[in-house]
């Protein structure tokens, strides 16, 4: 055995980390600069969620899934609602799906955005970080307008939504979608073309497609690899069978093309909006809902910012869910992470890692353990 | 039949006659009633076949008074979704890991461990993914028989921690 091979050193990085805003704790195993294998620990944000839930009434835990992740924060509520809505044999009236169909494209719009800020910070690249991000308080400020909350709007109650959409809300709506749009092609000129930002993307953290589906990858993650799912075609809800999305593919698999990908979800985001603005069907907001809900499960995914959202919901006939699980689109990205990694540069592994847009407060949910 | 319905047939055939008995909770559904024994032989098909993708594993707990555990494995395939129900005796749950058929599923496999106390044998890293090193061993938090205890009136837990 040589020297070399016997200097195997264990990297730990985390939970204070440099290259993310949230707490999660990584070990790399390195020979030299070569990442050889890598393990994760989570847990330093958990609060108990589903456990929570079991305790709460159903419509408590409504405002409870909402704060499962601080910038996906609705489609967890709208899911949680469409499944409990499933449950009861309830459907929430067509104008109140439009509005909830927008709320989550726009939440898509500023999640991805917050995400490509952060992936050009990661890159060195300041400039579009901060342009991003400055641009980004476009949708913040609709969302202000129209739910009086930046993030947890809190617009969704069971059987339907509580805040309507003035003509001059749609108005100033279509508006920042304008502006935005605009300002989107101005960053996809920048992660195509730039030189300097191409060197720290193009090729980096590969993926092929059937990597990407071995690994199980979800999300514009697995789409930037060629991997054809997307829950609001595979299987619509809301309004996605009458103002459908197209899903956007690309067969890179780089962090490149995960950048395009996102910029290209966003075009189709603002096109769906503009649609529903158009054409927002009239009528009531909500419909009555009991507070016991029948027995019963049932299993319902949406297409978050980050891939693939799972609930299964289980009741048992009273006024609290027997139970609610939750699995979000970075539990499964992770994977991707831990074995994408392996024979990188150490150096690349912060943007490898950002690459999949991770959310760690979403994956910490379910164990009881308080924080003061 | 309509896609969704041709799907859920296609991937009840691949799992033959593996399973004990099967029912349709919702239209786009299919639970299969599978033996612990038989998981593995149950999942390989399935995986061998890219029918869809294994999107979670739940567990459940049906209560104390059963004496049982549930563990869930839910394939999605487009609009259907075929899950595997597996019961296991509560006072000895013990199920072969997938990870050898799905190596993605490990931190799945972890976080049901560490929350339910079904042990995945073979599983590659079965060390704890979300609760903290001071957690109690043999406590298991989303088990029904565990009362979250009550916090303080300080809001800082049972142990006044203030950490």
């Amino acid at each position: 055995m040589t020297i070399e091979q016997k200097e195997k050193f264990v990297i730990p990085i985390g939970p204070q980390h440099p290259a993310l805003k949230e707490p999660a704790h990584f070990e790399f195993s390195v020979e030299g600069e070569t990442v050889t294998s890598a393990s994760v620990r989570f847990g330093y944000v958990h609060r108990g969620i589903e456990k929570g839930a079991e305790n709460r009434n159903w419509a408590q835990t409504l405002y409870l899934v909402e704060r499962i992740c601080g910038i996906c924060s609705n489609i967890h509520s709208t899911t949680y609602a469409l499944a409990v809505e499933k449950l009861a044999g309830v459907e929430a009236p067509p104008r109140a799906q439009a509005i909830r169909q927008i709320l989550v494209e726009l939440e898509r719009i500023h999640s991805h955005m917050l995400w490509a800020g952060v992936g050009a910070h990661e890159a060195g690249f300041d400039t579009l970080f901060m342009y991003s991000w400055r641009d980004r308080e476009t949708v913040m400020d609709l969302l202000e307008t129209t739910t009086g909350n930046r993030v947890n709007y809190s617009s969704n109650v069971l059987g339907g939504v509580k805040y309507d959409f003035t003509p001059q809300q749609l108005e100033a709506i279509l508006k920042g979608v304008d502006y935005l749009e605009e300002r989107l092609h101005y960053y996809m000129k920048i992660v195509t073309t730039d030189e300097a930002f191409s060197k720290r993307t193009r090729g980096v953290g590969h993926m092929s497609t059937e990597e990407a589906d071995a690994l199980g990858v979800t999300g514009p993650t697995a789409r930037a690899s060629g991997v054809t799912r997307d829950m609001r075609v595979d299987d619509p809800y809301l309004l996605y069978d009458k103002f459908p999305v197209t899903i956007v593919l690309s067969q890179e698999g780089d962090l490149q093309a995960r950048f395009v990908v996102r910029i290209q979800e966003l075009f189709e985001s603002i096109r769906v909006i503009r649609e529903l603005a158009h054409h927002m069907p009239e009528g009531e907001l909500t419909v009555r809902f009991p507070r016991r809900i029948p027995e019963g499960e049932t299993v319902l995914e949406t297409e978050a910012p980050r891939g693939n959202l799972f609930y299964f919901i289980k009741s048992d006939g009273s006024d609290r869910p027997y139970r609610v699980k939750v699995r979000t689109p970075s539990l499964r990205n992770f994977t991707s992470v831990l074995v994408g990694v392996i024979n990188h540069q150490l150096a690349d592994v912060p943007m490898i890692l950002a690459g999949i847009d991770p959310c760690f407060s979403c994956n910490d949910r379910s164990v009881v353990f308080r924080r003061a | 039949m309509t896609t969704t319905e041709a799907l859920l047939a296609e991937g009840v055939s691949l799992v033959g006659d593996r399973f004990v008995s099967q029912n349709s909770p919702e239209p786009n559904r299919i639970d299969l009633i599978v033996e612990p024994e038989n998981l593995l032989a149950c999942v390989k098909p399935l995986a061998e076949a890219h029918w869809g993708f294994l999107s979670a594993i739940s567990g459940l707990d049906p209560g104390v008074d059963s004496g049982r555990l549930e563990v869930l494995y839910h394939f999605r395939n487009k609009a259907a979704v075929l899950t595997l129900r597996v019961s296991l005796p509560r006072d000895n749950p013990v199920i072969p890991s997938v990870c050898g058929l799905i190596p993605s599923v490990s931190l799945f496999e972890r976080e049901l461990m560490e929350m339910f106390g079904v042990v995945c044998e073979g599983t590659p890293d079965p060390r704890r993914l979300f609760i903290s090193d001071d957690w109690p061993e043999g406590v298991f938090p989303l088990r029904k028989d565990y009362i979250v205890p009550p916090l303080s009136p300080s809001g800082k837990g049972e142990k006044g921690s203030t950490a």
